[in-house]
């Protein structure tokens, strides 16, 4: 038997709120990137914090606690890039997801 | 700088971990494009389907360990630092599925160790976090032994170490954390090992910074198609809704996952 007759045989449901939480788990570490030896999360808060400076060199405590100096404008280049396009594999999913019933 | 994977296979009465070790491996090679090495013992080398490792490496299992009623053969991890031929290595469990390219990221991550201590139960809300200790007293949150990376410096050496000092020395360990010494689990040695090797200071560049996802109880796992490298998969969870049980599913693609079920495991061998 082929998984869609065994879903439609059981009177199995798709659960919507457990599809939100698989992909944010699915997508938690693609915002993760190693650079400058340090580890950084590409999400809004560290892009923010990087583009409120306006020296070249910054500090920061990295993911694993430790200060790191790094090439701002570099970090914020390749984060800014990293976020983007993960935040766009996601929410192509995210959408693929809400058509499911 | 060589990277590979390290697996240890040893087949009990009830399941074949060796045929398990093959299809993890093929995986391995496919998505990381990585080598697989594995230890095993005679026995279970004698079940080969002929699948070609990077090293073999055959030592004597220990079957003085069983897990509700059954042999389970799952000692001697300690010697994964002596045997691994890599300078940069991912101890793996047999039963996790490579669906993704997400375990090169560990190599990023880690300086010298690291592996897991938080998971994720898909479709399973109610199973998040375990604790070593079931008295509060000395409590530490579990390591999971699943995923394991390690490079070859003496304070790994020393966790190895430490870890084959833990599995000979069990019931004590178990008497002072006050779990159950009646099945010997790796996650809890490497708990204790990793601990004690760091002076039990909680060292968070050794944690892998994002959730291990188990496919936990009552949820059962389905292929989506025949392909040899399928990477999409339906998970159905019996959820308890007003006294019956209410089956619900997602389907999920790409995401690697760690399968407790041994024999919903075996079904995705096939």
């Amino acid at each position: 038997m082929d998984i869609q007759s065994l879903l439609s045989e059981a009177k199995a449901r798709f659960a919507h709120n457990s599809a939100k939480d698989y992909l944010r788990e699915k997508y938690k570490n693609k915002f993760l990137v190693a650079d400058q030896n340090g580890l950084w999360v590409a999400d809004v808060t560290t892009i923010a914090t990087l583009q409120s400076f306006d020296t070249d060199k910054v500090i920061l405590i990295d993911t694993h606690n430790r200060p790191v100096e790094i090439d701002r404008l570099s970090l914020l280049t390749k984060l800014k890039t990293v976020h983007q396009e993960t935040m766009s594999l996601y929410l192509s999913e995210f959408k693929e997801l809400e058509t499911k019933r | 700088m060589n990277r590979g994977i390290l697996l240890f296979a040893f087949n009990s009465p009830e399941y074949n971990y060796f045929k398990m070790a093959e299809f993890t491996a093929k995986r391995v090679n496919h998505f990381l494009n990585l080598p697989v090495s594995i230890v095993t013992d005679k026995n279970s080398y004698a079940t080969s389907t002929g699948y070609a490792f990077d090293n073999v490496y055959t030592i004597d299992s220990d079957p003085n360990n069983t897990f509700q009623g059954r042999v389970w053969l799952n000692k001697g991890r300690y010697r994964s630092y002596e045997l691994s031929p890599y300078d940069e290595t991912i101890l793996l469990d047999v039963d996790y599925v490579v669906n993704s390219d997400t375990l090169l990221k560990v190599f990023d991550v880690m300086d010298d160790f690291c592996c897991h201590e938080s998971i994720n139960f898909l479709m399973n809300e109610y199973n998040k976090k375990e604790h070593l200790d079931f008295s509060n007293v000395l409590t530490l949150p579990t390591l999971w032994a699943t995923v394991v990376g390690f490079k070859k410096t003496k304070r790994v050496e020393n966790i190895f170490q430490c870890l084959k000092m833990v599995q000979e020395n069990y019931q004590h360990y178990g008497n002072i954390h006050k779990f159950s010494c009646d099945t010997y689990r790796n996650d809890y040695g490497l708990t204790i090992a990793h601990r004690i090797v760091n002076g039990h200071a909680d060292v968070r560049s050794d944690v892998i910074p994002w959730n291990l996802t188990h496919i936990g109880p009552k949820t059962y796992v389905h292929k989506n198609n025949d392909d040899e490298f399928c990477t999409d998969y339906t998970i159905v969870y019996d959820k308890w809704m007003r006294g019956k049980i209410k089956k619900e599913y997602i389907t999920i693609k790409n995401m690697d996952f760690h399968v407790i079920n041994k024999d919903i495991f075996m079904e995705l061998c096939e």
